[in-house]
């Protein structure tokens, strides 16, 4: 009698277990993420909106723009695209919202290093969070700043997870408006 | 999370029908009328029950969950002749991501939930001395509130919700018959055709929910009690009041699949959800039905990141089914993220 109640409250239990299993935790992006030093994928082609950037350059014959994030030192040289109109009204120095495609290449790291000693790899962010269903990658950028990234398909988000390494490429400036 | 979908009145007709059947038998063919006030009464009662249930029905995100739903029509079979619009703008959402609830191991979300709902129903009486008389209803309610969305771990979350609705609801009758052509004034100054009544109604419930993800599909599991107070604070007759306990638990299974193609940069989702909805108290006496079933389907693109605060945009049907009612929709599919 006692092995059939047993038999009985086992399931519900395990199942209750099942469900409870693990605590809620914070998304970190600073961990250390599983597995060997090794490269996931590059060239992931992703749009950003930058809202507020600051021309630091324009060179339209040569049809390149360097942009800096505001109160961030740091610069990004991007090509106008073909297409990009309203470039009359844009000097250097305008706080601007830039529409920018970017290639993202994500890591894991150890120690910053790659293996078999090809080197180490200047990361621009860290994978906070992944959400293969749709699509999104949120990365955080050592300021704290997030950005989440709608990543095309057949990109390997189910071998990425939090603390990641993240070199971004900047490539093209699809729209420029100036801004106030 | 995902969105949802229409709900119907199934009960009006039904309650309707009942309500007919008893005005007619307490007006003497010919002659003053000779209701009681215990009839009167329990009269008024059946009318009370039935614009709660309706205000509900109404007014109520949770009962007819939609982010955004178009109209749905029910019938009730040819000996009802009768037939209930509800049409409902709202939704409920959690704001944001999970954030640390203190030091506790539990990440929370505010959640917050509206609805403005219109709900129509017509019914054309067939039965005896009342023949070509018709009777309708309007309903109209606006319902706000929020509460907590608390996470488990990263697959089970609930959301304790506390809301507040306001409904109105008006009743018209149309005279067409001679035995109420004669006895119509003394119906209406009774309070039992031709009246309007403001309600008030709180609402709690608990969101349970389950997540669990296959591939890049996800299903959700969910489980919702609800309790409702209503009443009423404001009505055309004095006699008429509203008052009342109504209930509800819905459980759902929704499935959202990506289909791993894209149409003008958006990847096409599918998916669609069954729910299951017992109805206590008075909102079952008032709609006659003990549960609803609903199925629904869509087809949507994947907005999320892509377009402001938009998850998907789509077309989506639901059927709904009771013992006594069907119903369907079927219209855009809109869901947003906040």
């Amino acid at each position: 009698m006692r092995e059939l109640s047993r038999r009985i409250s086992h399931p519900p239990l395990f199942a209750l277990a099942s469900v409870l299993a693990g605590c809620w935790t914070a998304p970190v992006a600073t961990v250390q993420p599983h597995g060997e030093a090794r490269l996931i994928q590059g060239a992931i082609a992703v749009t950003s909106v930058k809202d507020t950037a600051v021309v630091s350059s324009l060179d339209r014959s040569a049809g390149i723009v360097v942009l800096r994030s505001f109160g961030k030192p740091e610069t990004s040289t991007y090509k106008l695209a073909p297409k990009l109109s309203g470039l009359d009204d844009i000097k250097a120095g305008d706080v601007v919202q830039a529409t920018v495609t970017e290639d993202l290449t994500v890591y894991v790291l150890h120690d910053g290093q790659l293996p078999d000693a090809r080197g180490t790899v200047s990361v621009d962010a860290r994978v906070l969070m992944v959400d293969p269903s749709y699509r999104l990658l949120t990365l955080q950028y050592p300021d704290g700043q997030k950005e989440t990234f709608k990543v095309p398909l057949g990109t390997r988000l189910e071998q990425m997870e939090g603390g990641d390494s993240v070199v971004i490429r900047p490539l093209e400036v699809l729209a420029l408006r100036r801004r106030g | 999370m995902p969105a949802k979908h229409l709900r119907s009145s199934a009960a009006f007709p039904r309650a309707a029908a009942s309500l007919a059947a008893v005005l007619v038998s307490l007006f003497p063919v010919s002659g003053p009328c000779q209701i009681t006030p215990e009839q009167a009464s329990q009269l008024r009662n059946a009318i009370g029950t039935r614009v709660e249930a309706l205000t509900i029905l109404g007014g109520d995100y949770g009962i007819a969950a939609a982010n955004f739903r178009s109209t749905g029509k029910f019938s009730f079979g040819e000996s009802a002749d009768a037939t209930v619009t509800v049409t409902k703008l709202g939704g409920a959402g959690d704001i944001g991501d999970p954030q640390p609830l203190g030091s506790l191991p539990i990440g929370w979300q505010p959640r917050l939930q509206g609805n403005m709902g219109w709900l129509d129903g017509t019914q054309h009486l067939h039965s005896d001395l009342v023949a070509g008389d018709i009777t309708e209803i309007k309903t109209y309610g606006i319902e706000f509130g929020g509460g907590a969305r608390l996470w488990v771990n990263d697959r089970l979350s609930f959301a304790p919700t506390l809301t507040g609705l306001y409904g109105h609801t008006a009743e018209t009758y149309t005279a067409n018959s001679a035995f109420m052509h004669a006895n119509l004034e003394a119906a209406r100054q009774m309070g039992l055709v031709d009246w309007n009544v403001d309600t008030w109604t709180v609402i709690t419930g608990v969101d349970f929910q389950y997540l669990i993800a296959l591939d890049r599909t996800i299903i959700t599991l969910t489980s919702t009690p609800v309790y409702y107070y209503t009443a009423s604070f404001q009505s055309s007759n004095v006699h008429l009041n509203v008052h009342g306990d109504s209930g509800t638990w819905a459980n759902m299974i929704d499935v959202d699949i990506p289909l791993g193609v894209e149409l003008y940069g958006h990847e096409l989702r599918s998916g669609g959800y069954y729910r299951w909805t017992g109805l206590y108290g008075d909102l079952r006496d008032g709609l006659h039905e003990s549960n609803l079933s609903e199925i629904h389907g869509r087809v949507v693109l994947d907005f999320l990141n892509q377009l402001w605060k938009v998850q998907w945009i789509g077309i989506g049907a639901s059927y709904v089914w009771g013992a006594n009612i069907t119903g369907w929709s079927a219209g855009l599919d809109v869901v947003f993220r906040f």
